[in-house]
């Protein structure tokens, strides 16, 4: 099965499974789809509660959970040389190519993608949120995506207004910047033989309760909603700090019976949830690119959701009501589209999702993406420390002495431990027959199953 | 599938949009960087463009309050020295609360018996605790030796014009706008704190609550009878700055010729130097906004 153009990728991010989440999920089907395509992928994470050390999942994929705990929201203690022997290891071992970095906010990809760098490979980070510029956590944040990007091979962003802000926030020139979106798993997403029947309209909520995800602005619309369209009903799961707020909204305008509150609703059972309305809202204040609003597309729900960031880009404009983050203009918003709802087909709009969103396809463009990468020119360390100098009047120096001593501990690492010394491991290659396993079990992924 | 097609019968390839879904766009890599690049980008749309005259102006009340704070050292130091005796002290303690008193009835647009009332029995309630606390603070600091007394009433003064609230009062007078914050409280319990370590050194009950009154009274209502100078006219609030800050440095000129350089420095640097650096490195401002931004909330969250 061996390809002449064969890849061997690791994928590091301090988000991986057993977590559940955007960026989890986009690593484990990225990483399925290139091995369908032939190539090798190996995922480093930290450890999760006692899930530790090596760890096989469907399709050969190979995931080191190494073992630091995670000390601040799912991220490890920063070291920034602690991670160099175990990554030099892993990258010997495993023979790698070429390494791919996930999330600005992850401090293991970023240490990463700084030693891979330090000694010779090639490196591509994916950003999947966007940040601001004024608050002084983006401050520091952006410094130091700056430090990472100032010698990637290649970035890759979820969508467009993604490009431009990683663009701005850390001075790459625009052409090293791929958009390739996130995509949606149609087959596991599919829409109810038969529409919920009745004339009464559902609205689905399906969003963890933070100010983040707009929950405030939740609170104001539904009461308004409620008043003037008796036969709608809401459906809100997710769990979060303003859920308390929420009961409160139902309590006062006594809608107990017309607001649900299904609370932390698992993976596996979303799309249940989802194929029991006929609206999807989404009230977010700031959205890179919204897979939620692809699940519930591919559901066979209409769509309506705040004019932020990335979602205008998500659908075509008859899949999706856009409104300004503002409730008098969502209450429009949701007006405009219990007044079109007649007209969508469910099964219409899911077999037009199957047409534009693919992992496969992802996962041929990111293809595209590490050939360039390994088309790079190699570069010696001073030529490298130019571009680090160019990051600031202050931190650029400061950058330059921290990877001239990453250098100078790998050369020591490399007399202490030569290369010679780790064993490489030989490759696993699956035959055709279990393509049918491994389709199966990443729909049992999906499910939330464990895997050995 | 969603793309337009050119009408032209040759191939031209389509026009790129700014859009995710359907894979690929034809004719186009995914790197492509169109010319509506950066088109939703504002930049600096908050920003104030300053004029140096108004900066000069409004640094007068940084300027005016050190004079204040330097004068209440000096009286500070005249007491431990026993240049100043305790009637003297008192007299002056007396004198200023009279001067206040007729400032804030001549400035405030609402004068009414009650208020006025008020205020009166506030300050005897304040004096009198001041008096029966006196000897409490006379031995308060008695173990300790005068060179800490001096290195901590230093920093704290120090801290107090770091902190302080230069624009408003911490003292509320009725009907101002906004709250005070949690710096300007602590900056006026280091003054506070700084005022009981210095009365402590002194030698009679007497001394010690004439000296607390008088820091008192300075530190708790010169900000709001300044502040109400400052509204009721601005031209009024120049000549005070101007005439405080003469008296000031007349003062330490007689009292220390190296001291009069520091502060003369000092002032010249607040009045002068730091608007002309404002203005310079504003040039440098670059706020970023865009399609990017997290929005806010047009609503207030009531909880």
């Amino acid at each position: 099965m061996g390809d002449i153009k064969r890849h061997r990728i690791l994928m590091v991010s301090d988000f991986f499974y057993p977590n559940f989440g955007g960026v989890e999920n986009h690593i484990y089907l990225l990483s399925q789809c290139l091995l369908k395509l032939g190539h090798k992928v190996v995922v480093m994470t930290h450890a999760y509660g006692n899930r530790s050390g090596v760890r096989y999942m469907t399709g050969g994929l190979k995931v080191y959970y190494v073992p630091w705990k995670p000390f601040l929201l799912q991220n490890t203690l920063p070291t920034f040389y602690g991670t160099l022997p175990i990554i030099r290891t892993v990258l010997i071992r495993e023979q790698i190519s070429l390494v791919h970095g996930h999330q600005a906010f992850s401090t293991l990809c970023h240490e990463a993608l700084m030693h891979a760098r330090t000694m010779g490979y090639k490196v591509v980070f994916t950003d999947h949120s966007l940040y601001g510029f004024a608050d002084v956590g983006s401050i520091h944040m952006n410094k130091v995506l700056q430090f990472t990007l100032a010698d990637v091979s290649q970035a890759i962003c979820v969508s467009h207004t993604s490009k431009e802000n990683t663009v701005l926030r850390s001075g790459l020139p625009p052409e090293k910047v791929y958009v390739i979106p996130n995509a949606v798993d149609t087959a596991m997403f599919k829409p109810a033989a038969e529409r919920p029947s009745g004339n009464e309209i559902v609205i689905v909520v399906i969003s963890r309760l933070v100010y983040r995800k707009g929950a405030d602005l939740l609170v104001e619309v539904i009461p308004e909603v409620c008043r003037m369209y008796p036969n709608v009903r809401f459906i809100v799961g997710g769990d979060g700090p303003k859920r308390v707020r929420l009961e409160e909204m139902r309590e006062k305008h006594s809608l107990q019976d017309r607001v649900e509150m299904l609370g932390a609703v698992p993976h596996a059972r979303v799309r249940s949830v989802l194929i029991s309305g006929h609206i999807f809202l989404n009230s977010s204040l700031t959205e890179a690119f919204c897979i939620a609003i692809l699940e519930a597309a591919s559901c066979g729900l209409l769509t309506v959701s705040t004019c932020v960031g990335g979602v205008p880009e998500v659908l075509p404009d008859d899949m999706i009501v856009l409104a300004e983050p503002d409730p008098t203009d969502m209450v429009q918003a949701i007006k405009k589209a219990i007044s079109i709802l007649p007209m969508i087909d469910p099964q219409d709009m899911h077999n037009r999702m199957k047409k534009l969103y693919d992992w496969h396809d992802v996962a041929k463009r990111t293809e595209i993406v590490y050939d360039r990468a390994l088309k790079c020119s190699n570069q010696s360390l001073l030529e490298r420390l130019s571009r680090y100098l160019a990051c600031g009047a202050w931190a650029g120096k400061l950058f330059c002495l921290v990877m001239i001593i990453d250098f100078l501990l790998w050369r020591l690492l490399q007399l202490w431990k030569p290369a010679e010394d780790i064993e490489v491991v030989p490759d696993i290659v699956l035959s055709h027959d279990e393509d049918r396993e491994i389709l199966q079990d990443l729909q049992a992924f999906n499910k939330g199953h464990s895997l050995r | 599938m969603d793309n337009n097609v050119a009408e032209n019968p040759s191939p031209t390839r389509a026009k790129w949009r700014k859009v995710a879904y359907g894979g690929m766009q034809p004719g186009f890599d995914d790197n492509h960087t169109d010319d509506s690049f950066l088109e939703g980008m504002v930049m600096n749309a908050n920003v104030v463009k300053r004029d140096m005259l108004k900066v000069m102006q409004d640094s007068v009340s940084i300027s005016q309050y050190l004079c204040i704070v330097v004068l209440v050292g000096l009286v500070w130091n005249y007491s431990l020295r026993s240049t100043l005796d305790e009637t003297s002290l008192l007299y002056l303690d007396v004198s200023l609360l009279g001067s206040g008193f007729l400032v804030l009835l001549l400035t405030k647009e609402m004068l009414s018996v009650d208020l006025l009332l008020h205020y009166l029995l506030n300050v005897l309630f304040f004096t009198t605790g001041l008096y029966v606390l006196a000897p409490i603070y006379q031995t308060l600091t008695r173990s300790i030796s005068s060179d800490s007394i001096w290195a901590v009433t230093v920093s704290l003064l120090i801290l107090h014009l770091l902190l302080h609230d230069y624009s408003g009062s911490t003292v509320r007078a009725p009907g101002a706008l906004k709250n005070p914050t949690l710096t300007s409280f602590i900056s006026l319990n280091a003054s506070v704190v700084a005022s009981v370590f210095i009365a402590s050194r002194l030698p009679s009950r007497l001394h010690v609550f004439a000296i607390m009154l008088f820091s008192l009274q300075v530190f708790l209502f010169a900000p709001l009878v300044t502040y109400c100078i400052k509204k009721y006219s601005f031209h009024l609030h120049l000549c005070f700055s101007f005439s405080l800050m003469a008296v000031t440095l007349a003062f330490v000129y007689t009292l220390h010729r190296l001291l009069l350089v520091l502060l003369l420095g000092l002032l010249v640097f607040v009045t002068v130097v730091c608007p002309y650096w404002l203005i310079r490195i504003q040039e440098y401002k670059f706020e970023i906004n865009g399609p990017w931004d997290e929005a806010k909330l047009c609503f207030d969250i009531t909880d």
